[in-house]
């Protein structure tokens, strides 16, 4: 389709009002909404998301171009049909866990999943263990992902997946961790389904996860 | 000129202008972005210790103007503290010249060091709350401690006090940081200098409750120790840190700001981050009243210092700072290699380069990107201590480091992203003895014949 790679090179360059021009030009020409977010943001997103892990772009850049997609998704979403949901890939509650308030790292996750096409109910920093749980059920997500940046606080993950099971809900979440302190072997002591050493790790792990979850692998 | 303090930054703080955080982040980035152009402010590769006194100026004069547009973002209270320039040069004048650490014997005296200062760097040597188990902590802060040139020490973690985890805003945190002084003044007793200054007492606890109960004469506090007040993320503060300013003004300990902008996040690149990293300087001067100031600029992906756009952000910082004010400042070199490999030798090498030639003085130091437990040894302070000592003493230029440094950099660069995590410090020293072990030294040696020929002349 001749619009996707303007709309995959608008995504790419975080050109908000192109980006939302050709959205407006999707639907006056007929376009499937749902193609034109697969195969032109989303692939645009793709590679912003690359750049972004090869620090060809920085966090100003990922943001701009994630604030552009966002755009054309309002215009594009309200034309999807019944039952389409644009291509979203999963559900995830993030934040800093109880405690922290160093919140780069988990917005840079938070961005590049909603890049990914990831729904993200994002509760910010220094959340309650007791929260993060009663917005997965609120939201019937399909993941929770906690950060930590300091050794005092990332001592609450095991207590996250820890009241999970007292209240009789780990096996209806997936639970995925990460920040500076966090170690892959921490994150299996602590009961978690998953870790991200940086975004795009995370964001793979969050893929697993759902289809994990969703009676996949 | 006005005079400004701390009550005055605190009413701002409920008055200043009200901004989403969010919008607050974008900011930053977008100012950033534009005074580097504006200025022409950019990073050459070629140049990673630049002998550019103009490229210094422009960088103080961008931070210097984003400092008085954007403000101190106050996060409690979601509102702008902001300064005006007549206030910010205030405040620069009346900055202090000395802090004074420990007492009797082991007095130490940070003063103000230029580009190419022959007066060493101060050495502030430390573990950096690298994680130890709770039996091995004494050891491992002893063996700062006892190293000649360490001018003052401070904390690893333990990963347990009293058997139990630490976590943060509960009891335990409360005893955890008591432990922390008691234990930290017994590792100074056991390096045999019981005076030796602690610049931050606290490095164990989130929570300003549990710092204040444990900063007390009886459990070890020594009147010349101090502590770090740092800034949360980007140009940020909070009351929670805030407390510790009023508690230290009332007891007068020493204090310093601690600022960790990230190289690759809100700022953008390495000459927004660094306009960015001079501006915070201003942040703890004025928000925290800093006697000094320590930074820890670091890569977003790597989680170190010693990439090549960070050995350039802090040497140009450095530079800018040392240039336009007599502020007395450091920087805290993280390498991406652990303990006992030749990489963390040429890592903190490159990093104590360029900070000695750009007028820091080093906080040292954070290896194996300060994540991995155990990783961690006086070992690496003595080898930036004693390589600070004599490049000053060498009287190395900047044009002369920067030819040094690349050939560093050539011994290590292209292996950051898989850096050898190194050995625990129970392999690096007899813990018995808390001396190094023989492998260590000779990896040392090693390394200091290379670097000797690259012209840190190691063999004087």
């Amino acid at each position: 389709m001749e619009l996707f790679k303007p709309i995959v090179e608008a995504t790419v360059a975080g050109d908000e009002e192109r980006c939302v021009a050709l959205a407006q030009e999707v639907i006056d020409k007929g376009v499937d909404p749902l193609q034109a977010i697969e195969q032109g943001y989303t692939k645009g997103m793709a590679i912003v998301g690359d750049k972004f892990s090869r620090m060809e772009y920085y966090l100003p850049e990922l943001i701009r171009c994630a604030d552009a997609m966002k755009a054309a998704m309002d215009v594009l979403k309200p034309h999807l049909g019944k039952g389409q949901d644009g291509g979203v890939q999963g559900t995830v509650v993030i934040g800093t866990i109880q405690g922290d308030l160093h919140d780069l790292g988990k917005n840079i996750v938070k961005t590049m999943l909603q890049a990914a096409a990831f729904t993200v109910h994002d509760l910010g920093c220094d959340v309650q263990v007791r929260s993060f749980i009663d917005k997965a059920e609120e939201q019937d997500v399909d993941v929770i992902a906690a950060s930590a940046i300091l050794t005092t606080t990332m001592a609450y993950m095991p207590d996250l997946v820890n009241l999970l099971s007292d209240m009789n809900l780990r096996d209806r979440f997936k639970v995925m961790v990460g920040g500076a302190p966090v170690t892959p072997e921490y994150a299996d002591e602590a009961g978690a389904d998953g870790y991200g050493e940086n975004a795009a790790e995370a964001v793979e792990t969050a893929k697993r996860l759902v289809q994990s979850r969703r009676g996949g692998a | 000129m006005s005079m400004i303090g701390f009550w005055d930054v605190y009413k701002r703080s409920e008055t200043g202008p009200f901004v989403k955080e969010q919008d607050f982040d974008r900011q930053v980035g977008t100012v950033a972005g534009q005074l580097a152009q504006k200025h022409e402010i950019r990073f050459d590769p070629e140049q990673v210790i630049p002998a550019d006194d103009g490229l210094a100026d422009r960088m103080y004069k961008a931070a210097l103007e984003l400092f008085l547009e954007l403000g101190i973002y106050c996060r409690d209270t979601s509102r702008l503290i902001k300064f005006s320039r007549e206030e910010v040069q205030w405040a620069l004048k009346h900055a202090p010249t000395s802090v004074t650490y420990g007492q009797g014997p082991d007095t130490r005296i940070m003063r103000q060091r230029k580009i190419e200062d022959s007066l060493p760097p101060f050495c502030l040597n430390t573990p950096v709350g690298c994680t130890v188990a709770e039996e091995r902590f004494v050891a491992m802060v002893q063996s700062y401690a006892q190293e000649p040139l360490s001018d003052t020490f401070s904390s690893a973690f333990s990963q347990t006090v009293g058997g139990r985890p630490i976590k943060s805003g509960t009891p335990q945190e409360v005893e955890a940081a008591i432990w922390n002084v008691v234990k930290l003044r017994e590792a100074a007793r056991a390096a045999g200098r019981p005076l030796i200054g602690i610049h931050n007492l606290i490095s164990n606890a989130e929570k300003t409750d549990a710092t204040l109960a444990a900063i007390q004469e009886e459990f070890g506090a020594h009147p010349n120790d101090g502590l770090g007040v740092a800034a949360i993320a980007e140009m940020k503060a909070d009351y929670e840190r805030m407390k510790k300013v009023v508690f230290l003004d009332h007891k007068g300990y020493n204090r310093y700001g601690l600022y960790g902008p990230i190289m690759g996040g809100y700022a953008g690149g390495p000459e927004a981050t660094a306009i960015v990293h001079v501006a915070h300087h201003f942040l703890g001067l004025l928000a925290f009243g800093a006697q000094w100031h320590d930074g820890f600029p670091l890569h977003l992906m790597q989680g170190c210092n010693s990439t090549r756009d960070l050995l350039w952000l802090i040497s140009v910082t450095g530079q800018a700072l040392a240039r336009n004010t007599h502020l007395l400042i450091g920087v805290s070199p993280f390498t991406a290699a652990g303990p006992c490999t030749e990489m963390v030798i040429h890592e903190i090498a490159a990093i104590v380069l360029a900070a000695t030639v750009s007028g820091l003085h080093l906080n040292l130091v954070a290896v194996a990107r300060n994540k991995l437990p155990e990783r961690s040894s006086g070992m690496e302070a003595r080898i930036g201590s004693e390589t600070a000592h004599l490049i000053a003493k060498q009287g190395i230029t900047r044009k002369k480091a920067n030819e040094i440094v690349k050939k560093i950099l050539g011994e290590y660069e292209s292996k950051i992203p898989e850096a050898p995590k190194g050995k625990r410090f129970d392999e690096c020293y007899d813990l018995k003895t808390v001396r190094p072990t023989q492998e260590y030294l000779d990896v040392y040696d090693r390394c200091k014949e290379k670097l000797t020929g690259f012209g840190l002349e190691y063999k004087e």
